[in-house]
């Protein structure tokens, strides 16, 4: 194969990792609550009341959102285009954007041209305007519907039923993710919300959870002690068993390069074998040696020859650095 | 009158001055703490005691250790002053991952490679650390403390103040100085444990010479060990990825500049700055509590619990071993990853009984294996913990 078509090949696989890339950042975003009635809940900068949509960054990341485009209609998924250049669009690891459903897209980047009263479908769409990162269905009409939380507690998280709502929509009662961004619990990780979380998680797990919880279960270290051991073991033993594979194959690779250079194979065994135990010696000798000795190269007056070598590099070449004689 | 005022205007000055000083705010517990970092120095100059990390920590207590009038943007808590921005590294966790880039460069794995046996005494070691997370709980530490106390066992100084500074950065002081000065105390607390554990037939055994390993293999490791070893323990990235591509600067043999940086300049810098911000973060204040006591016990507990399961995994390996490829289990006290001082330590215990069986590239590999099983062992902590 000619050098070209290795360009042009390495070229093409690292523009589509590369769009690929991008593509998978954008993928990352979900939608994750929603509030269609707000008389009494969240605010817009205008201090106006209005339904909205909260989008949650998944990934480690940060996402720029710029260019996505969000829709309530199947036959019209780029009708509303998050505009670009918003620093605002960028949004942090972990973090959540909020956008107001109020029909008044001149009030700014997240104020977008449709409400969630129009129809019960939501579609969060990637920058080309085709493929669907998210959508949601939410449920209307006559319930009830159960109003779900989500409990973090020492004996491990869950999901607790706090009373119905008649119907939907209905005012102040969002309907989003259980857990943030994911798919766990409720209609495939979604119910109705004990309370409004916009801006922020759906369920605040306390940071000393997963160490207390484990506390709980395994008071004195036992359960940890082993399967820690085990796992330790485990990446251990497995790279003893490559290494010893791998040494195996070396090994007899040796002999038939041996063999085939017409070296007998236990000539090859005492080179293999001796250089080991000389090392080990000749090493511990010059350690005793440097300590009772306490030999020095500097402070004892005793000059050391080092060989100086110098790694050849074009940067310091006289062929590059000097300049040509102009012809007449 | 004039002259009074004059006195009594220079009087209040004097007193205000005095009172910036170090003298108004000095306390028994500042004195403790000079005297200790003055105690590290003495043994890093005077007993050549881990000279690298005691004199930079030792002074570093010094440091940490003046009075000062908070404030001023001095000590290093306060935010914006020098001393707290170098301490971010050990705070955000990026000094250690950059020295374990240095070890991984400085470090031959060929002892391990030859024979990959002994790669299981470095995995037995690690019980020490899981020994000491269960003492630490019954002394009443919470789970998340417990973890970063354990991992003094593991006998190295990055991961411990990687791990604390996740688990538990208020012991991050504590933590590192116990696990640091115990690392410099190998040769004290190792032998008697090694020589009680052991019979004088045990400690005769000769070990077959290391084979010499190709130099295809010794660029297989960094690889194929951090695959398995990442994909098993995703937490330990951190320092399982620097350490393995630090070895494979040293060992690919194309990249010598970078190994030569890695093992030179870059980790000479870093343990500069780790060793002195280390220090300076054990304010008397914060320092001298009954908790730093428990962990330095427990940190001792810790150092005897890993030799003590290093050696005795030896000797229960011999029982499956045949005549002629037992190990000698002097060498099970270098699973503790103190490179190389454990290892030296096997050597120089091994020679007392025979003046001619050096044990020392032997010990190397269950030594190299223990720095890779602690990396391992903290990740799991991370993942279960954090």
């Amino acid at each position: 194969m000619s050098n070209k078509l290795y360009i042009f090949l390495l070229t093409g696989c690292l523009l589509f990792t590369a769009g690929q890339a991008a593509a998978q950042s954008q993928s990352d975003m979900r939608i994750n609550e929603i509030l269609v009635y707000n008389t009494d809940d969240y605010e817009d900068d205008y201090g106006h009341k209005h339904g909205w949509i909260e989008l949650f960054n998944t990934s480690r990341g940060t996402v720029d959102i710029g260019g996505c485009y969000v829709s309530n209609d199947r036959n019209n998924l780029k009708k509303y285009r998050i505009p670009k250049g918003d620093v605002l669009t960028k949004i942090k690891p972990r973090q959540h954007i909020v956008l107001w459903a109020d029909n008044m897209p001149l009030r700014g980047t997240f104020h977008v041209n449709f409400t969630l009263t129009e129809t019960d479908a939501l579609y969060l769409i990637s920058s080309n305007g085709r493929d669907i990162i998210d959508s949601l269905h939410f449920p209307t009409g006559a319930g009830p519907y159960p109003v779900m939380d989500y409990i973090a507690d020492n004996n491990g998280n869950q999901v607790v039923i706090k009373g119905n709502i008649p119907s939907y929509p209905i005012d102040n009662v969002s309907y989003g993710r259980l857990m943030d961004g994911e798919q766990t619990g409720g209609d495939n990780g979604w119910a109705f919300l004990v309370k409004t979380t916009p801006s922020s998680n759906n369920v605040i797990l306390d940071s000393e959870a997963a160490a207390q919880r484990f506390l709980t279960f395994d008071p004195y270290g036992v359960i940890m002690a082993i399967t820690a051991m085990s796992v330790v073991f485990v990446a251990l033993i497995l790279l003893y068993v490559v290494f010893k594979n791998i040494g195996r194959a070396s090994i007899n690779s040796g002999r038939r390069k041996a063999e085939k250079a017409g070296v007998a194979p236990d000539v090859v065994a005492v080179a293999q074998d001796a250089p080991g135990e000389v090392y080990a010696a000749v090493a511990a000798a010059l350690y005793l040696y440097i300590q009772q000795e306490e030999a020095h190269d500097i402070e004892n007056t005793i000059l050391t020859i080092n060989k100086v070598t110098r790694t050849y590099s074009p940067w310091s070449s006289k062929i590059y650095g000097l300049r040509e004689i102009p012809h007449k | 009158m004039e002259n009074q005022g004059f006195i009594s205007f220079l009087w209040d000055n004097l007193q205000q001055f005095f009172g910036y000083t170090a003298f108004a705010s000095f306390t028994f517990g500042h004195m403790i703490m000079i005297i200790v970092g003055l105690i590290f120095l003495y043994l890093a100059i005077t007993k050549d005691w881990e000279p690298m990390l005691l004199v930079p920590i030792g002074f570093g207590i010094i440091i940490g250790n003046i009075p000062f009038l908070e404030g001023l943007s001095i000590g290093v808590y306060e935010e914006g002053s020098v001393m707290n921005i170098l301490y971010q590294g050990v705070r955000l966790g990026f000094y250690p991952p950059l020295i374990f880039l240095g070890i991984g460069a400085m470090t031959d794995f060929s002892a391990l490679i030859s024979n990959p046996k002994l790669m299981l005494i470095g995995a037995a070691a690690q019980f020490g650390i899981f020994g000491a997370y269960g003492l630490a709980l019954f002394f009443g530490f919470p789970a998340n403390e417990a973890g970063a106390i354990g991992i003094i066992g593991g006998a190295d100084g990055p991961t411990a103040i990687f791990l604390s500074g996740r688990l538990a950065p208020d012991l991050l002081g504590a933590i590192a100085v116990s696990a640091y000065s115990y690392m410099a105390l190998v040769p004290v607390i190792q032998p008697p444990i090694m020589r009680w554990f052991t019979t004088k037939k045990e400690r005769l055994i000769r070990m077959k010479p290391p084979r010499v390993v190709s130099q295809r293999e010794k660029i297989f490791f960094p690889i194929v060990g951090f695959l398995l070893t990442a994909f098993l323990v995703p937490s330990g990235i951190p320092l399982l990825g620097m350490l393995f591509f630090g070895n494979l600067l040293k060992e690919c043999g194309v990249t010598r500049r970078l190994a030569e940086t890695a093992r030179g300049p870059l980790i000479d810098i870093v343990t500069i700055l780790i060793g002195i911000t280390v220090g300076a973060s054990t304010q008397a204040d914060k320092f001298l509590q009954w908790n730093s006591i428990k962990i330095f016990i427990l940190g001792a507990l810790s150092f005897m619990i890993a030799t003590t399961a290093g050696v005795l995994f030896v000797k229960f390996f011999n029982l499956f071993l045949k005549e002629g490829n037992k190990i000698n289990p002097l060498i099970g006290n270098a699973g503790v990853s103190a490179v190389p001082d454990s290892a030296r330590v096997s050597n120089n215990v091994g020679l007392e009984y025979d003046k001619t069986n050096y044990l020392l590239m032997h010990a190397m590999g269950p030594n190299v294996a223990g720095v890779i099983g602690s990396a391992v062992a903290a990740g799991i902590l991370l993942g279960f913990l954090s």
